[in-house]
């Protein structure tokens, strides 16, 4: 990335962590004005309040949207965060639950549900010394390539598998599917592949059709050259 | 916890008049103010028994707010409020002195457990 479009996208990455925190504030002044509400409603029994019922639905909703809200402002906090540096050392976990989060809305437009799955071994997480914005981009490259020849109904897990070679994420799709060389074929048809590979290779990676699974195999070293 | 003095520092004035309202309602005694330099003109008037201060303040901020707090009044503990949804403002508030800190939006419950055991832990 040259200089200039460093500036311009540590420049959105601030003004998106700048808003973020402002939304945490509107929703803690919600819970807190909710909160105000059903300690109201708790501490005073006797006064008996028209549609109380309803009135007490409501305000699970308003707990639950809240919660909600908390979660994606939490991730797109961090995500608008991973402009700060522009190659830093990331959890490769970490960030895969992260994109997912932020993916979700796309996925749901096709009706496709995307899924983490844990680490394949125990032992510590899985680093990378990586532009971490590139890295977001790459993965989620990988997921409008599938969501592309997707039909709805299906799932996507994404999940790193480790091995003493490399630090493989893995991008399976399932559901109603053509078989695999034709799903392989409408992927590498589909006008995202390309951008896919141009990622992967800025990020001294790849990017690959699985040859046993439906899906897209993504290898990033865990150091990129500086 | 009852009669318990707790200071809120908060520029979000809404969300901290709020708070104190619904400490109130617990018998606690809770004060709120918006600006960091009042805070600590109000801590030197009539010091709190724990101080709920958020991070990021307009002005005088919340870990200045927090290093003058612990120069002069070391036993008054102090809880963070962060809304950034990393934990690196929280640790070094805590490098700093602070007792611990929360994420915003907080549960109260989990506010008033943690100022019991910042009282506990400065007697």
């Amino acid at each position: 990335m040259n200089k200039c479009a460093e500036k311009e996208v540590a420049f959105f990455g601030k003004i998106t962590a700048g808003i973020t925190h402002e939304l945490k504030n509107v929703l803690a002044i919600i819970r807190e004005s909710s909160g105000l509400m059903g300690d109201i409603m708790s501490i005073s029994p006797e006064a008996i309040i028209k549609y109380q019922e309803k009135i007490q639905n409501s305000m699970v909703r308003i707990k639950d949207q809240i919660e909600r809200g908390v979660g994606l402002t939490d991730r797109l906090n961090k995500f608008a965060h991973s402009t700060d540096e522009t190659i830093a050392k990331i959890d490769l976990q970490e960030t895969i639950e992260q994109l997912i989060t932020l993916a979700q809305r796309f996925a749901r437009l096709k009706h496709v549900v995307l899924k983490t799955v844990p680490l394949n071994q125990k032992g510590p997480p899985v680093t990378l010394v990586t532009r971490h914005i590139q890295l977001q981009m790459a993965l989620f490259a990988s997921l409008e390539c599938c969501l592309n020849v997707m039909s709805a109904g299906g799932e996507i897990n994404i999940g790193i598998r480790k091995t003493k070679e490399k630090n493989a994420v893995h991008v399976v799709c399932k559901g109603d599917l053509p078989v695999q060389s034709e799903f392989a074929r409408n992927i590498s048809e589909s006008e995202k592949w390309p951008v896919l590979q141009e990622i992967a290779a800025c990020l001294e990676g790849s990017a690959n059709l699985d040859e046993t699974e439906h899906g897209i195999v993504l290898c990033f070293p865990e150091e990129i050259g500086r | 916890m009852e009669n318990l003095k707790v200071l809120l520092v908060d520029d979000e004035e809404e969300f901290v008049t709020t708070l104190a309202e619904r400490l109130e309602l617990r018998g606690i005694q809770a004060r709120s103010v918006i600006d960091g330099e009042i805070a600590l003109q109000m801590i030197e008037t009539d010091p709190p028994r724990v101080v709920i201060l958020d991070v990021m303040m307009p002005g005088l901020g919340g870990l200045e707010v927090l290093k003058r707090i612990k120069a002069q009044h070391p036993q008054i503990p102090v809880i963070l409020l962060t809304g950034r949804g990393s934990t690196d403002e929280g640790i070094e508030g805590m490098q700093l002195g602070a007792f611990d800190y929360l994420m915003k939006p907080i549960n109260i419950e989990e506010l008033i457990k943690k100022m019991q055991e910042a009282i506990k832990s400065h007697p």
